[in-house]
């Protein structure tokens, strides 16, 4: 309800110097040279007068300003929305799904406003996880780059038009006979043109194709369904600019179908992965992630802990990489040879045959390791691969099948209807372009000119001429869109409108609106639908109409409802829905796979594979090891992912988990390979391949395979939106155009050509210290320790005082025995975090940024370190330096062991930054909290400088309404996704984690009306409630049965930086490997 | 012996009677707070608001009609009772939605209605009691500006004549005449030969203007007394003060949400769908019909169609009280859990005719508060392990919201 606009004084509303000074942090500076100048007199004699006015005006306005407040408005609703307390959230049930990740989400709405987004734990895929892409997409809702109107030939048009052109164009090319009608609306303004009424003609057919990324919503599928029936010729492709074309392919001669199936992490008790990235990348990584830190978590007595052991092959360091026990660094052309080497390994232990592959010297040793690993976990192992490349994913079946895994940690009978590419039809697709073959092209969240390889997308806008009728649905114009004759009519956002998923099968899910389209955009579905002819029915009545027919039936659902509202309901309000198995429908030409994984299951050694020769034929086709060259890897990063969202500027300030790197991607390379190439970090290297090349800075990385360079997708967009457009400045260099077609696939691999220039380029990191320098920040041991001794790796630290060696805890400069210091009579906050289950993907800073509306301040800012996320993730690698050794301490072993730390405030009891504050602007609370009051603070920084922990920030510059901080809040619409509840800060102020303040007092004030204690578990961080592994748990020490506490009990326990007894509410448990011997 | 009898038998009447008052005045009560909590949005007494006046309600029909009626009201104008179906025409056919109350509650309710019926009539306009209040204050000013006045010409006379009489004394004893000094020169002589007392004034002065000028500084942004203009003349003493409207069937939010909420025009039109025009003047001069309509045209409604246009414009109200952005604040806490009336912080808003800011709202005015007002802790599981704390480190001490962290920083800014 209450918007409130300042208006400035009322006497002054309407001055627009008044507006202009009020708005500016850094009023421009005043011309004086020009006014004073001989020649500005001439030319203007009223420039000093002018000068004076304004000088004037300004001291006026400050005086005034200072004495009288400005009259505010606040302006209720006419009509109330029975839903809508002003002030109090609503939560809503959704679904997100951008043709790559899917999350079954809760938005938080603030006066119709969504402004946050959960994870939804109802839903038995994600289970309440979420990661960085799903936290920052409500800010993509609120980007001032989306396009406001439909477009014909990249001028606005209305709806009508756009309907018009289209249906103009199908009547030509089908001969439909009626001519279009426009629908009124009650104000008689035009809502949408009609569609060309009855069937296409007989004798013609229009080559229409439809090229869309992953459908997984069954409504939208069969609203293309109605839409290909109307106009016969059309054909549905679907391309996904991170392909599993190859896995899809594979499991069509292994198993007669073209699917994915499920994976089950948390059954697999080995996991041998080559270069799958399954936990913040590979198909669905919230979910496996949630599943495989399941089998890793550690509690109770540490005589019998087990966790499952995971051998991880890549050639990047990847999140998944730096997670595993062992992690063996290859190039990517050796990954097929490392992967028959490995069935060979295995098969030889089965007795089935075996065939040649290259030698792989050092690493077999590795492989070795793996299958004996394996071998022995049989019926518990899993072996994965993100290649793209069907002979491999082959002889992954085979190895899977060998190993008993169908079943037990991979489920075919739920496929996943994730990534449902097809490579070959899309190079098929761009041929008919070229051919003339296609009339009609209608793209749906796909954007081909930027993903596709470098000869595909020339041969795509090519081949863009020669189609008549070309539509896109994308939200911007991008670089797809800006293409000549381009109508585009841009979908909604996803926050926006109602949908639905089937992620799974047998696992449907809804997304529903959370507030009115922003601008005048319309679902694609829609648009179809009206294309097609359906009329009189939204999209939400077809999707309630389609979950009518094929959801709501006689024992299709678990839980049964007697009325198809009633479950309508109850499917809305969960968000999720499993159907019993037979209920499920099955896609059209996608039959169930062939029982061949049953009997598997029944009899997993003896079922010989039905497809012995196809085994060989795979194993015959593995790519050689091409020797010593150079190659290029491209990969995708946690943040941006696809690049999707590119313009959203909290992913752009997401520090990459391994290099810390924001603002930019960058060519990595071993700092082995960077030293006999002769290059050092901050370089710039020309990579071509094949006709396309990049300059693109090079970063020192450890862990990177030898001879290989990684680049990452998802940057280089000349067409996102303001962060990164060719108009302003690109962020990064496009990658996509070096992935090649091979073998009807495409490869994210190539033989590369990387040449030095002379230019070097400076790249913003938020950690410029890879190791620990020694110091026990982050405590870690060996499993085998830990079930020996639960403190291994967690030693006692020890200060020396007057009395001797004491417990950093027995010495205490304010409190004694006799008088414990300050009491905690009611709460006592804190928090846990499990090193054991972080596995760094940063989606909690994300929800951090989203929950306490901290500020984007950009790279330049980044690189003189003033980034203001209120928590971060330390990455450390472990170096082989011995202790005491300093001059090698900076620097990380070549293949180093990772460990990432998040930090936020600790809510230090004896917080140094507090004693030294000279306004008592940071003090201490009787709950335990450290607090920091914005309006108090004068900005010494002493708390900063004495925080041991570094975690507190401060506010260089006011970030909001700043135009040179063009980032969301200096947005009227990007402002839209701020929190009301906690304050915007302003210049000069120090600022730092709350522990979400505000969730506690909100929470303490419900159990207080309901006259009740708070429950255990109640109250949930930003960051812990995003986290895909809980591995931060929020609590109250007061309460001895909390789960904080007991993490708290746990031998593993222990406060960071322990012997300065700061009394940290904070507590770390030490990480645990499961290898032989300890590295620390 | 006469006299003791009488007295007895007084002594017993008079215990009757108080008897007598004491339970009817409980009765009266509890009707007070069941006509408050659910006959107040539609009725008054001695006023006709959405529906009938109720004045005098027990002498047109008896109790048993009332009940049925109360009970439910639709029943009885199906029953064809003329009098049920020429209410029902009167007002708009529109059927009093039955309401949940026991015969007692009913009966309580009727003996309220009776007892405020007897009571004089309230003044119509709410123009002279407000500003009898007003004139008492001015005259007060006038009398001590004359009497400051009159003191004056006295000291000045006086003056004169001490001066007078000086001069004839001196006269008569031979003594030379006063030596005739300027008037600046005077004041010079006069402080030099007093020095002692020029001392006190200074320091009287500086520390008077020390104190003001402390105070002035502090009173920065301070803007007690508040009281913007409106876009619509909206009365608090007649909604609220005359028709005893309870603020929170306006504010609803009060109970929920940090906002207690600027009621939204369709609260307004629960009543004004009926209360088309009023011949009520405010003291301001503005017209409580103009004012009415002034919802009808936000809405786009028209009165006499009861139709609404599709045109709507939002009323922009002017805020009364801006907090700060940087200070948290929710009414719920303070209503529902700390159980503090509206009037604490916002003063008599029952009496004023358009709203102003009757509290200092600054964050010294909050920690006093604070500090002084118990905590709410009885039956309140919440607090238990604060009430044993405090039991066992204070026992006998009230529990004050300073107590349970209630000027802690993080409590207000976050």
């Amino acid at each position: 309800m209450e918007k409130q606009y300042w208006k400035g004084l009322e006497e002054l509303r309407n001055d627009p110097e008044f507006e202009k000074l009020k708005n500016q942090e850094f009023a421009e500076e005043l011309p004086l040279e020009e006014i004073f100048s001989s020649k500005a007199e001439a030319n203007n004699t009223t420039g000093r007068r002018d000068f004076l006015k304004i000088l004037g005006f300004g001291v006026g306005v400050a005086t005034l300003a200072a004495c009288e407040a400005p009259v505010r408005k606040t302006i209720p609703y006419l009509i109330k929305p029975e839903e809508i307390v002003p002030g109090v959230a609503n939560y809503y049930a959704s679904s997100y799904f951008d043709g790559r990740d899917y999350c079954s989400i809760i938005v938080k709405t603030r006066e119709g406003r969504p402004i946050k987004i959960e994870g939804n734990e109802l839903s038995p895929i994600t289970k309440g996880g979420t990661n960085a892409r799903v936290q920052a997409s409500v800010l993509s809702l609120y980007d001032s780059s989306r396009l406001k109107t439909p477009l014909i030939d990249k001028g606005p048009a209305t709806w009508n038009r756009v309907d018009k052109a289209v249906t103009d164009k199908l009547v030509a090319l089908y001969g439909a006979s009626k001519p279009v009608e426009e629908v009124k609306d009650k104000k008689g303004k035009v809502v949408k043109g009609g569609a060309a009424k009855g069937n296409a003609a007989a004798g013609k057919s229009g080559n229409l194709r439809i090229l869309s990324s992953t459908i997984i919503s069954p409504s939208t599928k069969a609203v293309i369904g109605d839409f290909i029936n109307k106009y016969p010729g059309t054909k549905h492709i679907t391309y996904d600019a991170v392909s599993f074309s190859g896995m899809r392919m594979a499991n069509e001669e292994t198993f007669g179908s073209a699917m994915i199936p499920s994976y089950r992490f948390d059954n697999a008790k080995a996991i041998v992965s080559f270069d799958a990235d399954f936990l913040v990348n590979w198909l669905s990584p919230i979910e496996y992630s949630k599943q495989y830190v399941a089998k890793r978590k550690l509690r109770g007595s540490n005589k019998d802990a087990s966790m499952s052991k995971h051998i991880q092959f890549e050639t990047a360091l990847s999140v998944t990489g730096s997670n595993a026990d062992k992690r063996i660094a290859i190039k990517p052309s050796e990954m097929g040879s490392a992967v028959l080497s490995l069935y060979n390994k295995i098969a030889s232990k089965a007795g089935e045959p075996t065939y040649n592959g290259s030698d792989l010297g050092k690493a077999d040793e590795s492989i070795k390791e793996a299958a004996d690993e394996l071998w022995r976990n049989k019926g518990n192992a899993l072996v994965v691969s993100g290649s793209n490349d069907k002979n491999v994913q082959i002889l992954v079946n085979q190895i899977n099948q060998l190993l008993g895994s169908y079943g037990v940690t991979i489920d075919t009978t739920t496929p996943s209807n994730l990534q449902q590419g097809n490579d070959a039809e899309v190079k098929e697709l761009i041929d008919d372009m070229n051919n003339g073959k296609v009339d009609g092209l209608i793209l749906y969240n796909v954007n081909p000119v930027y993903t596709l390889g470098k000869a595909q997308a020339d041969a795509f806008k090519t081949g863009c001429a020669k189609v008549s009728l070309k539509v896109t649905f994308t939200d911007r114009e991008d670089e797809t869109a800006s293409i000549d004759g381009f109508i585009v009519a841009p979908d909604n956002h996803y926050l926006e409108s109602w949908n639905d998923a089937e992620p799974k099968k047998g696992h449907v899910s809804l997304s529903q609106p959370t507030i009115n389209p922003l601008f005048s955009t319309r679902a694609a579905q829609e648009s179809l639908m009206i294309w097609a002819g359906i009329e009189n029915k939204s999209y939400h009545d077809y999707i309630q109409d389609h979950w009518k027919k094929n959801f709501f039936h006689e024992g299709k659902t678990k839980e049964k409802h007697l009325m198809f509202e009633d479950f309508w309901n109850k499917s809305l309000q969960d968000g999720v829905v499993e159907l019993t198995a037979e209920a499920a429908p099955i896609e059209k030409g996608k039959d169930k796979p062939k029982e061949v994984a049953k009997d598997n299951s029944k009899d997993k050694t003896k079922a010989a594979p039905r497809t012995a020769n196809k085994t060989a034929e795979a194993a015959a086709g593995i790519q050689k090891s091409s020797g010593s060259g150079f190659e290029l890897v491209v990969y995708e990063k946690t943040g941006l992912g696809n690049g999707n969202q590119a313009n959203n500027p909290w992913l752009q300030e997401l520090p990459d988990p391994i290099s810390k790197v924001c603002w930019d991607n960058y060519l990595a390379l071993s700092p082995g390979t960077a030293k006999r190439m002769n290059f050092k970090q901050g370089d710039v290297a020309t990579v071509s391949v094949n006709g396309y090349s990049v300059d693109v800075v090079v970063l020192e990385q450890p862990g990177q395979a030898a001879d290989t360079g990684s680049l990452a997708i998802g940057y280089g967009r000349t067409n996102a939106g303001k962060t990164s457009s060719s108009k302003t400045k690109v962020i990064g260099v496009n990658a996509y155009p070096f992935s090649q077609f091979v073998n009807g696939s495409i490869q994210y691999f190539t033989a590369a050509d990387v040449k030095k220039t002379a230019k070097t380029y400076e790249l913003a990191s938020t950690q410029t210290h890879h190791t620990m320098m020694g110091r026990p920040v982050v405590k870690e041991a060996s499993l085998e320790e830990y079930r020996k001794d639960g403190k291994a790796g967690n030693e006692q630290e020890y200060v020396v005082t007057m009395d001797g060696k004491q417990k950093p805890e027995d010495v205490d400069l304010w409190a004694s025995k006799e008088n414990p210091g300050h009491p905690r009579p009611n709460h006592q906050w804190g928090l846990s975090i499990d090193l054991n289950s972080c596995i760094g993907c940063g989606a909690c800073v994300i929800a951090c940024t989203a929950e306490n509306n901290v500020p984007v301040v950009g790279k330049a800012e980044v690189m003189r370190s003033r980034e203001m996320h209120w928590m971060r993730i330390d990455r450390y690698y472990s170096s082989d330096a011995k202790k005491g050794d300093l001059s090698n301490m900076e620097h990380p072993a070549e293949q180093p062991q990772v460990v990432f730390q998040p930090i936020m405030c600790q809510h230090c009891n004896h917080a140094p930054c507090e004693t030294v504050c000279p306004v008592i602007a940071t003090s201490h609370s009787s709950e335990g909290l450290n607090q920091m009051t914005y309006n108090r603070c004068v900005g010494t920084r002493y708390c900063a400088n004495n925080c041991p922990y570094k975690v507190r920030r401060f506010n260089w510059f006011k970030y909001a309404d700043n135009p040179k901080f063009d980032f969301n809040m200096n947005d009227d619409l990007g402002k839209m996704v701020l929190n009301p509840d906690v304050v915007v800060r302003s210049r000069g102020v120090m600022e730092k984690c709350s522990m979400c303040v505000q969730r506690i007092q909100e929470t303490k004030l419900v159990a207080k009306k309901d006259k009740r204690k708070i429950k255990d578990g109640e109250i949930k961080m930003a960051c812990s409630q995003a986290c895909p592994t809980n591995a931060i748990t929020f609590g109250d020490w007061n309460d001895t049965n909390s789960e904080l506490s007991l993490q708290g009990k746990e031998e593993r326990s222990y406060h960071l930086l322990e012997e300065l007894d700061v009394k940290p509410n904070v507590v770390y448990q030490t990480k645990i490997r499961n290898v032989e011997e300890a590295k620390a | 012996m006469r006299k003791t009898l009488i007295y007895r038998s007084l002594q017993i009447l008079s215990a009757m009677a108080f008897v007598v008052l004491i339970s009817s005045a409980t009765f009266a009560q509890d009707g007070a707070a069941l006509f408050s909590g659910n006959c107040t949005s539609c009725h008054a007494v001695g006023k006709e608001v959405l529906g009938p006046d109720l004045k005098d309600v027990s002498k047109r029909r008896n109790l048993e009609w009332i009940t049925k009626w109360v009970k439910n009201s639709g029943a009885v104008i199906a029953s064809g009772d003329p009098y049920a179906t020429s209410l029902f025409a009167k007002f708009n056919k529109t059927v009093m939605p039955p309401q949940n109350l026991k015969d007692d509650d009913i009966k309580a309710i009727v003996a309220y209605i009776d007892a405020e019926s007897a009571k004089a009539p309230k003044k119509v306009v709410v123009a002279a009691s407000g500003t009898s209040g007003k004139a008492e204050g001015d005259n007060l000013g006038l009398i001590l500006v004359v009497c400051g006045i009159i003191l004056l010409i006295l000291v000045l006379v006086l003056g004169k004549a001490v001066k007078g009489l000086n001069k004839v004394v001196r006269q008569k004893e031979g003594l030379p005449a006063p030596i005739e000094r300027k008037p600046l020169a005077a004041l010079w002589f006069w402080m030099r030969n007093n020095k002692k007392l020029v001392a006190i004034i200074l320091i009287v002065f500086m520390s008077w203007s020390t104190v003001k000028g402390w105070d002035t500084l502090w009173n920065i942004g301070v803007t007690t007394g508040y009281q913007p203009d409106q876009p619509i003349q909206f009365s608090h003493k007649i909604h609220a003060g005359d028709n005893g409207i309870n603020c929170v069937y306006c504010h609803s939010g009060v109970e929920h949400s940090k906002t207690a909420g600027i009621p939204t025009a369709n609260v307004c039109m629960n009543c004004h769908k009926a209360i088309k025009e009023s011949d009520v003047q405010l003291d301001n001069g503005a017209v409580a019909t103009e004012e009415i309509g002034k919802i009808y045209k936000a809405l786009d409604y028209n009165p006499s169609t009861q139709q609404y246009g599709n045109n709507p414009k939002p009323i922009e109200w002017n805020r009364v009280h801006n907090l700060q952005d940087f200070v948290y604040f929710n009414h719920s806490q303070h209503v529902k859990v700390g159980k503090i009336e509206c009037q604490t912080c916002h003063g008599p808003v029952q009496e004023m005719t358009t709203a102003k800011q009757y509290s200092k709202l600054t964050m010294g005015w909050c920690i006093d508060c604070h500090l002084a007002t118990p905590v709410q802790v009885k039956g309140n599981h919440y607090y238990d392990k604060i009430v044993d704390y405090m039991d066992h480190k204070h026992p006998g001490d009230t529990i004050k919201v300073a107590n349970i962290g209630g000027t802690e920083c993080a409590r207000c800014h976050y």
